[in-house]
């Protein structure tokens, strides 16, 4: 049973963020004094028409780019002072990534390219194998853990995304399109593990464009020209089943 | 002319665009084809120079020395003197006294030859005065490549046996290979200074009806045991030209690594821009372009580059090959600039050519067989899986752990560095070993002369040494470019998963750090093998442990300079970039 999301703490907290490319003529403001607050717990779907700066967002709280402006607290921890070595630590600890293109290693199976980030944590190789095959085994490909990426289809190889993404136990998920590749079949596969994912009270932040996908979230953030024009609090989203709720199963 | 016009516009842009590239390409090219130039443009040099010092000094044709110790006990003194009225002989001069003894000079204790002259004019074998004047009683002649190799000048004064006598004059001759130091004496003087201990020999030059048949009459006169020995012109000139041949050899040897090196560089540079080719042909060929005109295309440019390198490499090796082929102040004259003949221009230009040709034809040939939709969609080599490599990765730290799986991606770009890194060390070794000899030869007694061959040799070794270095590290650099460019998506995973830039920086470095250390491991006994094969001495050839050894740790500092900005470019480029790009 989770907590109330009044009485979380905030996982993540982001206070005038804002992100510009290039200069003169040739700036782009991809995100603009946007605040932020995730709860621990909470997940939190940011939609928006292509080029809004919804993944440039993901990105700056994931720490893989730096904001122009503003401030950013990730687990309590302020990222804009923190030097890269640091932003890699908390990535490694606290942080897990979902792509919409998976960037699965290639040359690597299924259970290599989960064990990675534990690897790079510097775990046991037992340690990250045993940890990365009862995780295949919870995403359902334990018996695809041999597979290289070539060898399975886009929905189990988002599998293995999500897997990798939490092999490292991190305080937040943050998901980019991560059914943007996938046919609906897959897309309901994914779901599951997402609504999983929520009734274990994994904090999680997705993006997408996929209105279908967002209704499955704790609160829905919209996205235009890199600021939020409206926020939305879903309360169905955790009691109904998310295929039921999407309408991609009966 | 459309299709003409069409391809220089294609060829121009894709080389004004990666202008380092083709610059590398044209510089690897030029440097294998000016080695080639040198080695081939080597052969007869030494000719013009013998023939000039023979006429100059009406050079034997057969030059005789009667040395009853040291050849033989068969035949008497007279016997020897008898020969000057052998059948086919037209001229004589001698019998010239010789004696073995010790010339000190600045420090130097040299065994000479010394031959004793009177003041007239020998019939044949008059030694040409390059500065000073002729024997004096009290003055000594030195051969000129010895008083060089000595650093004695006209009016110095050195010690024979004993005695001081001044440098009177420097003298050229054709009479004997100057394998061993040679002066010449007043008769007298040496009659007086050999008294005192040491053997005489006697030395005959001959002049023959038939020079040509020198070695034949040569051989004919050194009968088993007899106390003599007869040295044809055709002998002496070819142990004069000893040094020379040595030179060659290095080269000719040296050519064929740099082909190998540019081979190996080319080969990394091609490889490391093919999914960009790959997709290049696939937009030509979405655009009507035929695969033959697709092919020609990509052969066009190459060609041209390779053109340029070899137009390049047969300037350069026609400039320096005057510094290389000195024939050694022994000889008057100087061999001038190699010609450049036809065989030479068309050997280097096929060699050229074929290192273009075998090095791009792959993209070609694939641009031209893939379907236009694959071309523009598929990386052009998927990348490689060893599952031994993966798993010992594994329990290696980070940094060790990325550099390995980088390696087992892309193994042929691996096995190219190797071989082009092992090349340069084993090049290094080999000149570290004739630097030895030469410091070797230097030091023994007697050897004098030798020891200025050998440095001669060692310069060449030198000179190679640098080429093959420089080229290995600008193939560093690109093979170091093209793993950055190639990791680029693995290693912005790698910082998305929480690897730090530093443990990025440290598996791009180590990714060439561990070929560089297999190949200064094989480079080391390469260098042996390079060595023997130049036709050195291994008896010789023991230069310090320590100081071969420790060629492993420098190799490594170098890669991992020469690495160290293009990794950490790699690892400091924004990850969000490459990620939000697939």
């Amino acid at each position: 049973m989770r907590a109330p999301v009044a009485m979380r703490t905030p996982m993540v907290s982001a206070r005038g963020l804002s992100k510009e490319y290039g200069s003169g003529a040739a700036r782009v403001r991809a995100v603009r004094g946007l605040d932020l607050d995730v709860e621990a717990g909470e997940t939190v779907a940011i939609i928006g028409p292509s080029g809004c700066g919804k993944s440039t967002l993901l990105y700056l709280l994931g720490g893989l780019e730096r904001p122009t402006a503003g401030s950013l607290r990730l687990v309590d921890q302020p990222l804009e002072q923190l030097p890269e070595a640091g932003l890699a630590r908390l990535r490694r600890h606290a942080l897990g990534f979902v792509f919409q293109a998976f960037h699965l290693v290639d040359e690597l199976t299924a259970t290599e390219n989960v064990e990675l980030p534990l690897l790079l944590a510097g775990a046991s190789p037992h340690r990250a194998h045993k940890r990365a095959a009862d995780l295949l085994r919870s995403v359902g490909l334990a018996d695809r853990a041999g597979h290289l990426p070539s060898a399975l289809s886009g929905g189990q190889r988002q599998r293995v995304a999500i897997a990798r993404a939490l092999v490292n136990e991190p305080a937040v998920v943050l998901a980019d399109e991560p059914t943007g590749n996938l046919d609906s079949e897959a897309t309901t596969e994914v779901l599951r593990l997402f609504e999983q994912l929520r009734a274990d009270g994994q904090t999680l932040v997705l993006v997408t464009h996929d209105e279908r996908i967002a209704a499955t979230a704790d609160r829905l953030l919209t996205m235009r020209d890199g600021v939020l024009v409206d926020e939305t609090r879903l309360s169905g989203g955790s009691g109904r089943s998310l295929g039921a709720i999407t309408g991609l199963e009966e | 002319m459309g299709r003409l016009l069409l391809i220089w516009r294609l060829v121009r842009g894709d080389i004004t665009r990666r202008r380092v590239q083709s610059l590398m390409l044209v510089v690897m090219i030029a440097a294998t084809t000016a080695t080639l130039t040198l080695s081939l443009a080597l052969h007869g040099v030494t000719d013009s120079p013998f023939a000039h010092t023979r006429a100059a000094t009406n050079g034997p044709d057969v030059s005789g020395l009667f040395e009853p110790d040291y050849h033989g006990t068969a035949g008497t003194l007279q016997q020897f003197k008898a020969l000057r009225r052998a059948p086919g002989v037209i001229g004589s001069s001698g019998l010239f006294p010789i004696t073995e003894l010790e010339l000190t000079y600045g420090g130097h204790k040299v065994r000479v030859h010394a031959e004793g002259r009177n003041s007239n004019r020998a019939a044949v074998d008059q030694p040409l005065l390059t500065a000073g004047q002729w024997t004096t009683p009290d003055g000594v002649v030195v051969e000129r490549s010895f008083a060089d190799a000595l650093g004695v000048h006209v009016g110095d004064t050195i010690h024979l046996a004993g005695r001081a006598l001044d440098v009177a004059g420097i003298a050229v001759t054709s009479a004997m290979a100057t394998s061993d130091p040679l002066v010449w004496l007043d008769s007298s003087t040496l009659l007086a200074l050999a008294g005192r201990s040491e053997p005489l020999w006697y030395a005959l030059n001959l002049k023959l009806s038939d020079p040509a048949a020198a070695g034949t009459f040569a051989a004919a006169h050194n009968t088993p045991n007899a106390a003599w020995l007869f040295q044809s012109w055709q002998e002496i000139r070819a142990d004069d030209s000893t040094a020379i041949a040595d030179e060659r050899q290095l080269l000719a040897t040296g050519s064929v690594l740099l082909a190998i090196i540019a081979v190996a560089g080319i080969a990394v540079m091609v490889g490391g821009r093919m999914a960009e080719q790959t997709r290049r042909v696939g937009l030509l060929k979405a655009i009507g372009a035929t695969p033959s005109l697709v092919a020609l295309v990509l052969m066009a440019e190459n060609l041209l580059l390779a053109a340029m390198g070899t137009i390049a490499g047969l300037a350069v090796g026609r400039v320096v090959a005057p510094a290389l082929t000195n024939p050694g102040t022994s000889m008057l004259g100087n061999p001038g600039s190699p010609s450049l003949n036809a065989n030479t221009v068309g050997l280097a230009a096929a060699l050229a050519a074929v290192v273009a040709v075998a090095a791009t034809g792959a993209p070609a040939l694939r641009g031209a067989r893939t379907s236009t939709i694959r071309a523009l969609t598929d990386p052009a080599r998927p990348p490689q899986r060893h599952d031994g490599i993966i798993d010992l990765s594994a329990r290696l730290p980070v940094p060790l752990l990325l550099g390995l799986r980088l390696i087992a991606r892309r193994p042929r770009r691996a096995e190219l560095a190797i071989a082009s890194v092992a090349i340069a060390v084993a090049t290094f070794i080999a000149t570290l070993m004739l630097r030895h000899t030469t410091v070797l030869g230097v030091k023994a007694a007697g050897n004098i002369l030798a020891a200025a061959k050998q440095n001669n040799l060692d310069h060449v070794g030198n000179i190679l040494s640098v080429i093959l270095v420089v080229i290995a590290a600008i193939n560093l650099l690109f093979t170091t470019w093209a793993t950055v460019l190639d990791a680029q998506r693995p290693t912005a995973l790698a910082r998305s998963l929480g690897a730090t830039p530093n443990q990025i920086t440290g598996g791009l470095a180590s990714a060439q750090l561990l070929p560089g250390l297999i190949a200064a491991i094989i480079g080391i006994p390469a260098g042996i093998v390079l060595y023997l094969a130049a036709g050195e001495n291994p008896s010789q050839a023991n230069p310090p442990i320590l100081a071969m050894l420790a060629v492993i740790p420098a190799t490594l500092f170098a890669i991992g300079i020469l690495t160290a900005i293009p990794a950490r470019i790699g690892a400091n480029r924004p990850a969000a970039e490459v990620l939000r790009s697939e």
